[in-house]
Formats: structure tokens, sequence, C-alpha cells
């Protein structure tokens, strides 16, 4: 057994602060082992592979940015009185403003707990109050994603939608379930009016089997129809499927196929491995580690998309998160640009700064003039491929090539209407909490009584469901 | 050659006059070059007759590679020195042949002559990588040596193409 290094967490029985050790056992994977006097030993699988959790953690090398402003006085320490407090160390890159807390899909699954009960929305003021937070805490330009519960059940979505711009917020991105944008054309265009920069859809599989076990019902017709007003539209989409096991594991290479024919309007596909909030799955089986995850996708991307592509989400810590940014060369085939083995560019670019770039500009609807998705698959060059609204320069190697028809020119089209980033955060559980991850969270909620709580601690839930914060400030 | 041609040779080199115009000046200051290595790749080129030359007579054009850059001067006879015409740069490497060798007789044969082979050079497919991303660039090759120039006007392609991979990375 070799130590990785001391933490501090939290018991899961009573959510006390705890400390553990995070270890390489003898068969080459990472644990954490913590301990509670009253409630015994907990033991969480990490990584399967400590190589692997290793070169995830040489590759990133960040600065960070301090939020702009922090709580004046806390008492109990992190995680306790959070809001952002004075050991909170960085900026936010993402803010998440719920709007309801009623939802209409009833899944088995729900981090959230939604249902369609009668709970109170928040009213305009208070909104306005949740958008002041995002502006008083965080750092230009300022990115907010409204959330919920499901955000399309309120009438009033496009004037919040709206406020949010009034009030000067630099993006604004919509989590939905897709469904009342499939059908309510009319609601769709007032979204848009209102001035929606990206959909964030959530999709977990390509078969109406997924859908029907979280859900009961067949989505996979509402999601297309989602995609194709958002073409329409030109408005980009990031499919985000929960991940679990004897879930939707075996479709992920699919759901990536998926996306990759319908670039550029998809600009990514954001997985979300299930962890244990909420109205969850009652075992560990469920989970998966990003290590699984990323294997499952060299899998079934028959080895096109490599785990050696994926290098370290811009986020927390190395193991928040994994990215891969691939271009499309043509159905199912991909163009991967990053790589861990190649190690890290020491950038001197701050994370939030960095990641509020990629979701603005990666993640921002598409010109409807700019999308080709209909070419995807053609592989054509020069004169037979839609030209975008750039066009590359003529003398472009696959224009005079006599032996092969792409080089460094369509590599330059390519970048610009085919492209595709794959990413999955490991959201944190009552499991395998890590205060050390929380204080460098950059993913914030934003609560009805004014303050910023980061997403994994916000969502936190005991193993018997009481909430660290949700429940307190909701009700 | 015999001792006293090569005495002159090099002192020729050594004493070599090459212009620099303003708006070449700025041009490697853009492109983030030194006046001095332009010198240095030209100095070199004439001293080991390692360049191409136009078919006319009137250009040369010279490289200079190390492990992170490959530069470029473009320039012509002046005076019975040199000016320098252009100068340029680029990260990428070439490694070889797309598709493992040249098809000497479908390329299109380029302006320029290898000065070395005496020969005529072509325009061929060239696989060139950086960043872990490897894929044809058009070139200007000697087909005896094997030598790979890049014209300059695919200065613009490569370029983006390097900046686009260096975004993505780290």
């Amino acid at each position: 057994m070799e130590q990785i290094e001391k933490i501090s967490s939290l018991c899961p029985e009573c959510l006390r602060n705890i400390s553990g050790v995070k270890y390489a056992s003898d068969d080459g994977k990472v644990y954490i082992d913590k301990e509670c006097e009253d409630h015994g030993v907990f033991t969480t699988l990490i990584s399967k592979d400590v190589n692997h959790y290793h070169q995830m953690e040489n590759f990133f090398e960040v600065d960070r940015a301090s939020p702009k402003n922090h709580l004046g006085v806390t008492e109990k320490g992190c995680p306790l009185d959070c809001g952002l407090c004075p050991s909170h160390k960085q900026d936010t890159c993402l803010a998440v403003v719920e709007v309801t807390d009623r939802c209409d899909m009833g899944c088995t699954y729900c981090f959230a707990s939604s249902l369609m009960d009668d709970s109170k929305d928040p009213d305009m003021a208070t909104i306005r109050k949740m958008f002041e937070t995002v502006k008083y805490y965080s750092n230009d330009p300022t990115c907010v994603q409204i959330s919920g519960g499901e955000p399309t059940l309120r009438e009033d979505l496009p004037e919040i939608i709206k406020m949010g711009r009034d009030l000067g917020l630099t993006h604004i991105e919509l989590n939905t379930n897709g469904v009342r944008i499939a059908q309510d054309q009319e609601y769709f265009d007032r979204i848009i009016d209102a001035g929606i920069d990206a959909l964030y859809l959530g999709f977990d599989g390509v078969s109406d089997d997924v859908y029907m076990k979280r859900t009961g019902k067949n989505l996979f017709e509402v999601k297309s129809e989602v995609i194709n007003k958002c073409r329409t539209a030109g408005i980009g989409v990031v499919l985000v499927p929960l991940v679990a096991n004897n879930y939707n594991l075996h479709e992920v290479g699919n759901i990536i196929k998926f996306a990759s024919n319908n670039v550029p309007t998809v600009r990514g596909v954001h997985f979300q491995p299930v962890f244990l909030s909420g109205r969850s799955p009652a075992d560990q089986e469920a989970k998966i580690t990003i290590l699984d995850l990323l294997e499952n996708i060299e899998e079934q991307t028959n080895g096109q998309l490599k785990v050696e592509h994926f290098t370290p989400a811009l986020m927390a810590t190395a193991q928040c998160g994994a990215t891969c940014m691939t271009l499309v060369e043509g159905e199912g085939e991909f163009l991967p640009l990053t790589n861990i083995e190649q190690g890290s560019l020491n950038t001197s670019t701050d994370v939030a700064s960095k990641t509020k770039k990629s979701i603005m500009g990666r993640w921002k609807g598409s010109s409807k003039n700019e999308d080709n998705s209909e070419a995807v698959g053609s592989n054509k060059c020069c004169g037979n491929t839609p030209l975008t609204t750039v066009t590359v320069p003529q003398e472009s190697s696959c224009c005079r090539s006599t032996t092969k028809s792409n080089g460094w020119a369509e590599f330059i089209e390519m970048s610009k209407n085919r492209y595709l980033t794959i990413s999955t955060m490991a959201f944190q559980d009552v499991w395998s909490y890590e205060k050390g991850r929380i204080e460098n969270c950059c993913i914030h909620v934003v609560t009805k009584d004014g303050k910023f709580v980061p997403f994994c601690n916000y969502n936190l839930s005991s193993c018997n469901g009481e909430y660290l914060y949700r429940d307190q400030i909701t009700t | 050659m015999d001792i006293k041609k090569l005495i002159s040779k090099i002192s020729k080199v050594y004493s070599m006059d090459i212009k620099i115009s303003e708006e070449v000046a700025n041009l490697l200051k853009d492109n983030g070059l030194k006046a001095e290595e332009m010198e240095k790749v030209i100095k070199d080129a004439e001293e080991s007759g390692k360049k191409l030359e136009s078919k006319d007579g009137s250009k040369c054009l010279a490289k200079a590679e190390d492990d992170n850059l490959t530069c470029y001067a473009l320039y012509s006879a002046s005076n019975g020195g040199f000016s320098l015409d252009s100068g340029y740069a680029h990260k990428m490497k070439m490694v070889g042949p797309t598709g493992g060798e040249f098809n000497v007789e479908a390329a299109d044969e380029a302006d320029w002559i290898c000065k070395k082979c005496n020969e005529n050079a072509i325009e061929a497919n060239v696989d060139m990588t950086y960043l872990g991303v490897t894929r044809p660039g058009n070139a200007i090759v000697c087909p005896k040596c094997g030598d790979m120039y890049l014209g300059e006007d695919m200065v613009p392609t490569i370029k983006g193409a390097e900046g686009i991979l260096e975004e993505k990375r780290g």
C-alpha cells in the first residue's frame, strides 16, 4: 500500500467532518479510507489504475484566480458554512441558477430530488438577486446556467433570460430535458429572442430502452427534435448523459457517434457519472469512475478515442474531470487533438478564465449558414464542401494534392465547424468527498438568499438522503 | 576545389553583404524571427550550395532546421551581395513523403531547382506533424536528395493549424 495523501472528508452517515487517507492498494487501485468514531470505516474506489491517476496529476498544471468576493465571517469552516467562505481558492467558471424545483420527468435517479409538486418557485425579484449574486462573486466574463428542476415549466423563462441579459451576464445556457422545446415552437422562439446562448440537454442514450429505464417514457425522438430545432435556430447544444453501470454505459460510443453526426449544432458531449446523492441508485454498483468511462469510450469507438486522448479538465483538481477535444472527419471518424502523453504546456492562464472561454466559444451556437451537419460523412474537399463564412486560403494542400485529398487546410476548416468536445465530470458524493477538491471548485450554485455554494457541496446528501445544503435552502 | 578557391569562397561568404529592407524587417518581427538568423541561413546556404533556386535564377530559398523550428529565407542577388525578400518559419516537423514515397511522375513540377543536385524540384505532399497530429501538406521537394521546403504560400495555412493545435493543448 502506498499512501498518496491525507484528506479531509465527511462521514456518509452523519456528515461529520472526518479525516481519511487516499492510497494506492497493492493491486494498483486508488481508494479513500475514512473512519467515523460512531459509524466505522468507509472505503471508496477512486481510480482503478494508480498509473492513470498519477498521469492525470502530472499533467495538471494550473494557475488560479480568487473569487471576486468572499463571505465576511465564518464560524464552522469548510464545508459547513459555505457561501463562498474565505478558504475558497477558485473563481467561478460556471454559476448555476435554479429557477424551479419542479420537474415533469420523475426520473428514478435525480441528484436534485426534483418532483412535480407545488413547491414555490423563486419570484423575479429573487432571481434578480441571484443573478446579482453571480456578478458580485465572480469576475467577468460571467457564465450562467439556468437550471432546476426543469426550467421550461416556467412560463416566464424568457423574461428570466432577458433579465439576465439586461443585467449584463455574458453567457446564459439552459439546462433542460427538452420536452417543452420539442413540442412548443412558440415558447422556444421566445427563449431564443430573449437571448439564450446554448442548450445543455439531458441525453442519456440513443435508444428508447435507456429512457424507459430512467423515466418510463420514450424520449429519443424528443431529443432528436430538440436538436433539429436548435440546428434551424443556430443554437449550440451540449448533450449531457448521466452514465451508470447497468443503465447506459454500453451506449457511450453510440452517443458520441450521434453527436459526431450532428456537429456543429452539437458542440459537445458532457458525461456525468452517477453520484450517490438525492434520489439515487441504492447501491455502489451503479457507480463508475472516470477511467471506467474512458475505457468504455475507447472500446466502443473502436479505439478512435483512446483513454490517452483525455486530459484533465480545467476544473478544481486533476481528478474532477477529463476532456478530449476532437475534430470529426466523418461519421464516427475522429481526429483527436488532445493527448495526455504529450505532457502539458505550462500555461499561465487561470482555470476559470480558460474554462469560461471554452464555455462561451465552443459551446455557443453556430450561425445558421455555418451549420454543415448534412455534409458530415461526405469528406469532400475544395468546391464540393459547402464553405463556411471564413474561407481557407486557396493555396491549401488539399486543392493541389496529387496523392491525398486532405491536409492542413482541411484541418483548419474542420476546426471551425466539425469540432466536438467530449468531457466528463466526476461529481463528488458523500463517499468520495474531499475538502481539497471543494475548496478549488469553480462550479457554483447560487442560493435564493444570495450565497454561492460549490456544486458538490450543494448537492451533497448523507447516505440517508439528508442534504448538507439543498433542503435547508430550498424549503 | 583548391585551397585558393576555397579561401576565396569563404572570404566571400564572410564578407557577405545582406540587405534587409524596413518592410522585410517588420515582416521578420511579425514572424518572430531575427535578422541574424536569416543572415546565417543565407550564409550557410551559399557556403554549402544547399538551397532551391528559381528557374529564372532570380530567387533562392534556403532553410535551417532545429528541434523546434524550421526557418526559411527567401532571397535574391543584389549588387554583389544579397537582399532578403522574405523570412518565415514553421514549428511542424516534415516527416517524409505522404504515402511513403514521392510519386515523381504524377507530381507537378515546381518553379524551383535543387541547386545541390541540379535537379528540377516537384510539388508533393509531405507528412507534417505537430503536437501529435500528422497531416499531409504541400511542399517543394527535390526528388533526388529528398530535401523538403515549405513554400511561402503555405505559411498562413500551416501557422493557422499550429495555432489551433496549441490552443487545444494544456
